[in-house]
């Protein structure tokens, strides 16, 4: 093994300098600047290339479908989908009306104990502060909606995501043919299909869940399946030799031993489901989602509060499932007969519990919510004074972010916006797939110059070059913050502890939260669609890095040590080099989700695409909607494959 | 372990059961009535007064629900939102959903003029009196220079949200400004309001009612006067001379689903009548969101002061 390792340690390229790919890209570069002083603003993309008709079209799309759902006697589809919206919609309500009528004291026993049972002390502990942070903050009511309507969300979208992703990674034909429909999934911008959505389930929580569900199905799948290949081939061979059928061995051998990214799937799948809480609220699905979007315009303090919620909810179902994972794995605990009868009777005496308190609870009248005592008013007051202090322009705080938004925005962003949307559109493209050749190779370059060939076909070539210019800078602040932090999470466990509760606040306190405090701080566009990319990629390129530079051999790690490598030279000369995969794979992930940042970017000053989409849902012009968030589709599609692309030749290069 | 699951669920079922029971809600002549209320602070106005009219003086039970602009439409249409009570022009909506199916109504005015146009702080106005009208503004846009504006002036524009034309009206007018978006409003605000507390010069896209115009003072650029066929959506497009024109002044609409108008509620007939001023609804609208005051406590308060004009909306 270890002869392996170190034969895969990179060896100098033997061509001269000029031919280097970097020198290629870099002269590619300098062409594509001569024509944009040479020809700025003169080629413009040309209207005979749009096809302007499609939104159109789009739009009557649109009314077909409303004029024939909304008469007195709709067709069997619309009923359909009416009955199945119904379902969902008392799912939610049912589990809503069971929290209000336990009363919060019942509710309380419910949350705690199930996790005490399952998930031990400490993570029962956790819970607990949760519940008493939503009375706190004077949110209970809402808390518990949204609870219920991420949990409803959450269990159909593993119901329908665990077997698929099953499916996809026991077929190569069926994983390929979905990954693109998972792709649009979580790069379309949920506010293009809000209105059908509305349309076809009316508003309402079961719209909400469904909304909720788009985005919460894909990472369920994809991570199943990479648990199921993740099993080695030869165990599940053995079992085949051995005569297990393929139930059998998924049964027995593939799905236990998948165990752990099964549970991250779950994991990341409630996640996920929380970070859609503010988009459904934009179309009635109550709770912490309603508080934030009614506050940002007239209360900020208030919505700032509100997606602390939303982040403490999320933290604690995250350890509370990771502790339930951890108690209840078969390999780690061998259960006696009397250690089980003890927690049978465990069991039971929660269950009591938890009927007592409920019953207590309705017996003195707790009510179904907390209403009693609140910090709120305490709290609202400190974070609108802390909103008033980064606005004031007499404090120093101003003296410093004032001429830093200015400077990165007058000589970096407005410069750059300026070379992607003015320069030829013929070199735009042709650089851009010649980059793509040299950094991926053919088919890469052919994908690039058919994705940019169709935002220039929907009409939207000088919003998608300016999304394309923030989303390429937005990329690259998060890999300078995202792989140095990454490698030293990776080397110091410390690190690693104290960057956690940051990463998992990032990850899930609603962008269009985080914003807030930015919009104050450097109220000048684009600046804070800018932090917003960063802060939201950078926890997973963070987690990328760290992974994979832990993951490199312990033996080439050991070889170098042998030949009396100092630290640093293990880390830079074999463990980060060695670690290219994961780092590309930050790149890639880092760019699906900068761009998946644009809409929310749209909507706090970068303009662009995400403008046109927020706009399209918002005066009701779905098909600009639809066009603007295909081109955001289209420029995913383009950077995904030209960053794989890289990978895989760099894998190529190395074997 | 999945039995156990399994007991554990089904006693807190059984606690649910036994609990439900409780919740016979008295019924009355006007029953359940919900009202949707949108983000800015007018609306949250509009919503919480009449609530508190229909709570207090018909016994009503009311419902506030809070989807989008757009999505509020199929609501209605679908009965789950019976009223919306501020409505600032979404033509292919009405043409839609009231026009066409039927499934909305037209409930009238209430009673706010919507006022659109460009905006500078008054202090800039005193300094520059030629700022009056938008011909004032002509050799002068570079007093409005942003980091994002480069050697242009800054025309600082709306929420995209926003019924806007000032893309299409720069260039027609032939000023030398560059359209700017910060995003929505609380972005937009955040941005004007800092360069108003440092009395620099600023120009953006305003609006009134607004509870901040209590607040900051601001003063309208006359825009040419409107002329017969001038046009207002952009998007729709059009030659840009024809753009030339100052917006119109909005009469703010009520709209009602079909389901709601056709019932035998006496809260319709409070819904058709409510109508008040502009200057009602900037006071209402900053005790709640300019002094964060309980929406409930601040609309009772307006009724308790303004008892005659509520007895009109009671038809007393």
């Amino acid at each position: 093994m270890a002869a392996v390792d170190a034969a895969r340690l990179p060896v100098a390229a033997p061509s001269p300098w000029w031919r280097s790919r970097n020198a290629l890209v870099l002269a590619v570069v300098a062409g594509m600047l001569l024509a944009f002083f040479g020809w700025r603003n003169e080629l413009l993309w040309p209207a005979s290339l749009t096809w302007n008709a499609l939104s159109h079209h789009l739009d009557d799309f649109q009314t077909w479908l409303s004029n024939n759902r909304n008469v007195a006697h709709p067709s069997v589809f619309f009923r359909a989908f009416n009955g199945l919206a119904d379902f969902l919609d008392n799912l939610v309500g049912w589990l809503t009306s069971l929290f209000f009528k336990l009363t919060w004291i019942g509710t309380t026993a419910l949350g705690v104990l199930v996790v005490l049972r399952f998930g031990g002390r400490k993570a029962a502990l956790g819970t607990l502060a949760a519940f008493a942070a939503f009375a706190a903050m004077g949110l209970w009511e809402p808390s518990m909606r949204t609870f219920a309507l991420t949990f409803a969300a959450v269990a159909l979208s593993l119901a329908i995501g665990l077997p698929l992703g099953v499916l996809a990674g026991r077929s190569d034909r069926f994983q390929r043919a979905i990954t693109p429909l998972l792709d649009a999934m979580q790069i379309i911008p949920a506010f293009a299909y809000l209105m059908p959505v509305v349309i076809l389930f009316s508003v309402g929580r079961g719209a909400a869940v469904v909304t909720t569900m788009i985005y919460a199905i894909p990472p369920a799948i994809r991570i199943t399946a990479l648990g199921i290949r993740g099993v080695p081939t030869n165990t599940v061979e053995a079992a085949t030799a051995f005569g297990a059928t393929r139930w059998q061995t998924l049964l027995k051998v593939q799905l236990p031993l998948a165990r752990r990214l099964l549970l991250l799937s779950v994991n990341q799948t409630i996640l996920f489901a929380l970070s859609m809480v503010v988009i459904a609220g934009l179309i009635g699905g109550q709770g912490l989602g309603d508080v934030v979007t009614s506050g940002i315009y007239s209360d900020p303090a208030l919505a700032l509060i509100a997606g602390g919620a939303i982040v403490v909810m999320a933290i604690a179902l995250d350890r509370a499932t990771e502790a339930m994972a951890i108690r209840t794995d078969p390999t780690h605990r061998h259960l006696t007969e009397s250690k089980k009868r003890r927690l049978r009777i465990f069991t039971a005496a929660c269950a009591v519990a938890i009927g007592l308190a409920a019953g207590l609870g309705n017996a003195f009248g707790a009510g179904s919510s907390w209403m009693r005592w609140s910090a709120q008013p305490w709290l609202r007051r400190q974070v609108q004074a802390a909103l008033d202090y980064v606005q004031n322009p007499d404090t120093f705080v101003f003296h410093i972010t004032n001429p830093v938004g200015n400077f990165i925005v007058k000589y970096g962003l407005v410069p750059l916006q300026s070379f992607f949307t003015e320069v030829p559109w013929p070199a735009m493209v042709f650089g851009l797939a010649l980059i793509a050749f040299l950094l991926s190779g053919l088919r890469p370059a052919l994908v690039t110059v058919a994705m940019l060939a169709l935002v220039g076909l929907v009409n939207e070539w000088p919003q998608g070059m300016d999304t394309l210019s923030q989303v390429l800078v937005g990329t690259l602040l998060t890999m300078l913050v995202g792989i140095p932090l990454g490698v030293w999470a990776a080397e110091s466990r410390r690190a690693e502890r104290m960057m956690r509760p940051v990463l998992d606040v990032l990850q899930t306190l609603p962008q269009l939260v985080y914003i807030i405090p930015f919009i104050y701080l450097m109220p000048v566009s684009l600046v804070p669609g800018v932090i917003a990319a960063v802060l939201y990629a950078a926890p997973v390129v963070i987690r990328l890095v760290a992974a994979g530079v832990r993951e490199v051999s312990p033996h080439a790690v050991e070889a170098a040590g042998a030949f009396g490598a100092t630290r640093a030279q293990v880390l830079l000369k074999v463990k980060i080099p060695l670690a290219r995969d994961a780092i590309m794979l930050g790149v890639n992930q880092g760019l699906i989700m900068v761009l998946s940042v644009v809409v929310i970017a749209g909507l706090v000053g970068s303009g662009a695409l995400g403008y046109d989409v927020a706009q399209g849902l918002n005066r009701g012009l779905f098909g600009q909607g639809v066009l603007a968030s295909l081109a955001i589709l289209a420029l995913g599609i383009a950077l995904d494959r030209v960053t794989q692309g890289r990978s895989r030749k760099r894998l190529g290069e190395m074997a | 372990m999945k039995v156990r699951v399994g007991g554990l669920a089904v006693a807190a079922l059984v606690v649910a059961v036994v609990v439900v029971g409780s919740a016979g809600a008295r019924a009355n002549a006007c029953g359940t009535v919900t009202l949707n209320e949108q983000a800015w602070a007018g609306s949250t106005a509009n919503t919480y007064v009449v609530k508190n009219v229909l709570e207090k003086s018909l016994g009503c039970k009311v419902n506030i629900t809070k989807v989008a602009e757009v999505p509020v439409y199929q609501a209605m249409a679908d009965g789950k939102t019976d009223a919306i009570l501020e409505d600032w022009g979404h033509a292919p909506q009405w043409a839609q959903y009231v026009t066409k199916q039927k499934t909305v109504v037209r409930a009238g005015p209430n009673g706010v003029k919507g006022v659109i146009g460009w905006y500078i702080p008054t202090y800039l106005m005193k300094q520059h009196p030629e700022f009056k009208t938008w011909k004032g503004l002509k050799g002068e846009e570079s007093l409005f220079k942003s980091p994002e504006s480069g050697s242009q002036g800054m025309f600082l524009g709306g929420d995209p949200s926003y019924q806007q034309k000032d893309q299409t009206l720069i260039k027609a007018l032939k000023l030398n400004l560059k359209f700017v978006s910060v995003g929505a409003e609380p972005a937009q605000v955040a941005r004007w309001t800092q360069l108003y507390k440092q009395k620099k010069p600023v120009l953006f896209y305003w609006y009134d009612p607004q509870y901040l115009n209590a607040t900051y003072q601001v003063s309208q650029i006359q825009l040419p006067a409107r002329f017969k066929g001038c046009l207002d959506d952009e998007k729709v497009g059009g030659p840009p001379a024809k753009f030339a024109c100052a917006y119109p002044s909005y009469t703010l609409l009520k709209f009602m689903s079909k389901k709601f108008a056709t019932s035998a509620s006496p809260a319709v007939g409070v819904v058709q009548r409510f109508s008040w001023s502009n200057a009602d609804q900037n006071a209402v609208a900053k005790m709640i969101a300019g002094d964060h005051m309980n929406p409930d406590q601040a609309a009772q308060k307006w009724i308790a002061a303004n008892k005659a004009k509520v007895n009109k909306w009671l038809g007393k």
